[in-house]
């Protein structure tokens, strides 16, 4: 394929250097404002970061990477009509993210349709569904829901949990992960009981009635995150405190410190689990100094804002950009079916060591983590599994 | 009966919220026969105002002067900032179009919603936004007869209570309320009787959208949060409790929305969360199927 590239600029320039593309596009998809802004913006401030660092680098062979934006604000409908733009135009080779797995789901059969298919990868998205359907676009850098429920339920078991009352907030992405968790606790004769709330939720008075009436030891809430805090503090107001009377475990988007200030200090003692690694909080030299460049760009104070996957969202760029890379350029063109290709079969050097997919497009071996509420940040504990 | 008593107690809280703001639906439905579909996003307005007021106020959960003294004066920016607010959008948004088409006047009150949805994401925060309740009003737990509430849940019980029995002396008591029950009942009429129907309107607005203020005001104390799009569902829902006790009829406003509140709360804590709505719209059109008029009837508006 690299012949054919350089057969084709043979004619236009001369030498052995690599073929220059004309432009190159990708889109960052993810809820960037709207009431996941606070998973969102983060994220985008990553894959922004990781576009400029790659076009620093040289770019596509000496083309700068032009990143667009794609404010989806967690809505299926509004995923489709920005994604139309892209899979029209095809300059724009690949997408980061979409972040929310109702999202995916409701617009990835637009993309795996597009001649050529436009590949993805999130940094968020666990449903399971999202890559065990067979969609050769679809990848993920971050685990997934049957990795993270029964790491989730394990961890509460360890903890002692005797009766944990199970919350969902009736999204693809919430819902299924409820169901793992539940699944593994009732496996291993722990009592639950399910319950859930509608997104933008904020009167909790009916549920919290119920926790106590069921005499519940933890409370386990899959969330996006905007939930979070008016309930932990409605919690606390009805004389439900975290760390005292009642155990907390959250899941990724509840894995953010603006919480802590949220529930006006209510959230502090609270567990919360992550699909990705928090690059603050791992081992290994590239994550510390992506930490320092993340800072230097956008203020000292940013990472402790910035989210649960302002790391897995710059690892999700640079696994896409990588793969850009390699693709062979054809008259100043690259392929989006070769960008697939390559996402497929290719090795990627990342913040968090080296990145593969496998058939599926899951990477092998994505960890969860256990994060705590202490002070006014979210502090990792450690690695979990199921 | 432990539980049902306390998950009663949680709907009359609730209930208390979507009643206040239940009332301006039903006061400017009296008045002008129309939706004010903004009136929801007036109340989120009125909540921003007095969260505005409180981060001012309030340093690192400390009040920078009396707590007493801060929360009345986030009643009275919230309320205040909120009347005006009501009174700018009748005089941009609906007077033009009072002689208009009647679906004329639904579609600009749909507009200014999403406008002031919109300006406060884009202009104030896309986020939620913190109100530091704990600086401002006791956190305790009250405790009677193994019900427990907390003193924010009973501060929004009484104050709108208080509010609803102050309207209703307002409306059928003194001489403005009866100019307002006029104008309610024929227009035209009033204007001969020497009423002036055009200062009435903007009063109505006016109360209606200061009563949306203080609802954001407690919202805000009992919560501790805002955001740009709570005005949406608790708009839909105080529609709802107003609908139900009869669109244009005060006490069927205070009436519905304790009535909704607590068939929220009873449903979703004895039957299912995720099934609430779909119980109680169900009610919404059982009641409808039985009493057309809502439980209260019309007695403001006979026309139509």
């Amino acid at each position: 394929m690299a012949s054919v590239g350089l057969a084709a600029c043979g004619s236009s320039t001369t030498g052995t250097a690599p073929s220059k593309p004309d432009k190159v596009q990708i889109a960052a998809e993810g809820p960037f404002t709207g009431d996941q802004a606070s998973i969102g913006a983060g994220a985008l401030q990553a894959i922004k970061l990781a576009v400029n660092d790659f076009n620093k680098a040289g770019g596509v062979n000496g083309t700068q990477v032009q990143l667009l934006i794609w404010d989806d604000q967690h809505n299926a409908q509004t995923a489709q009509t920005l994604q139309s733009q892209g899979i029209a135009d095809p300059t724009v080779l690949g997408i980061v993210g979409p972040m929310n797995s109702g999202v995916v789901l409701g617009s990835v059969q637009g993309l795996q349709a597009g001649t050529p298919p436009l590949p993805f990868v999130s940094e968020s998205a666990s449903n399971v569904k999202v890559t065990d359907s067979g969609w050769s676009v679809a990848h993920r850098v971050n685990a997934r829901d049957d990795a993270q429920g029964p790491a989730d339920g394990k961890f509460m078991i360890d903890q002692g949990a005797h009766k944990v009352y199970v919350m969902d907030a009736q999204s693809d992405y919430s819902t299924a992960l409820a169901d793992q968790t539940e699944k593994y606790l009732k496996d291993h004769s722990i009592t639950t009981k399910r319950d859930s709330v509608k997104a933008g939720t904020k009167d909790f008075a009916t549920i919290i009635t119920k926790i106590q009436s069921f005499g519940a030891d933890w409370v386990y809430f899959a969330d996006e995150g905007p939930e979070a805090a008016p309930f932990v503090s409605q919690m606390k107001s009805h004389g439900l405190t975290i760390g005292q009377n009642i155990q907390f475990l959250g899941t990724d988007g509840e894995e953010d410190s603006s919480i802590i200030t949220t529930s006006q200090g209510a959230y502090v003692g609270a567990y919360a689990t992550n699909i990705t690694a928090d690059p603050a909080g791992v081992s290994g030299s590239a994550a510390a100094a992506y930490v320092t460049a993340f800072k230097a760009a956008y203020g000292a104070d940013s990472v402790s804002k910035a989210g649960p996957f302002y790391g897995s969202a710059y690892e999700a760029a640079q696994t896409l950009l990588q793969a850009i890379k390699n693709s062979p350029v054809n008259n100043g063109k690259i392929s989006r079916t070769d960008v697939i290709s390559h996402l497929a079969s290719d090795t990627f050097n990342t913040i968090f060591g080296s990145v593969k997919f496998n058939s599926k497009g899951d990477v092998t071996g994505g960890g969860i983590y256990v994060y705590q509420a202490k002070g006014t940040e979210m502090v990792v504990l450690k690695q979990v599994s199921g | 009966m432990g539980t049902f008593l306390q998950q009663l107690v949680n709907g009359l809280e609730l209930g208390s919220l979507y009643a206040l703001i239940a009332l301006g639906y039903t006061l400017i439905y009296g008045i002008l026969e129309m939706l004010n579909f903004a009136h929801g996003d007036v109340f989120m307005v009125g909540a921003f105002l007095a969260a505005g007021v409180a981060a001012v106020l309030v340093h690192n959960e400390v009040a920078a002067v009396p707590a007493g003294l801060a929360v009345a004066f986030m009643i009275v920016v919230a309320m205040g900032g909120a009347g005006f607010l009501g009174v700018g959008i009748e005089r941009v948004a609906y007077r033009p179009l009072r002689n208009a088409n009647r679906l004329a006047p639904l579609i600009t009150a749909i507009g200014v919603s999403l406008f002031l949805e919109s300006a406060v994401q884009v202009w104030v925060s896309p986020a939620p936004v913190l109100v530091p309740s704990h600086a401002l009003v006791p956190q305790t737990l009250i405790h009677t007869g193994g019900i427990e509430t907390p003193f924010t849940g009973l501060l929004l019980f009484v104050v709108a209570v208080a509010l609803m029995i102050a309207l209703d002396a307002f409306v059928f008591r003194t001489r403005f309320g009866s100019a307002m029950r006029a104008t309610a009942q024929d227009r035209e009429a009033a204007t001969f009787m020497g009423i002036d129907v055009d200062r009435v309107i903007v009063v109505t607005f006016f109360l209606a959208s200061a009563l949306a203020g203080m609802g954001g005001v407690l919202f805000g104390l009992h919560y501790g949060i805002v955001d740009f799009f709570m005005g949406y569902l608790l708009g839909i829902k105080a529609f709802t409790a107003a609908v139900i006790g009869g669109i244009g009829n005060i006490r069927g406003a205070m009436v519905g929305g304790l009535l909704l509140g607590v068939l929220e709360s009873l449903i979703g804590g004895f039957i299912s969360t995720q099934f609430q709505d779909v119980f109680v719209f169900l009610g919404l059109i059982l009641v409808l199927l039985v009493r057309p008029q809502g439980l209260f009837g019309q007695p403001l508006t006979d026309r139509a």
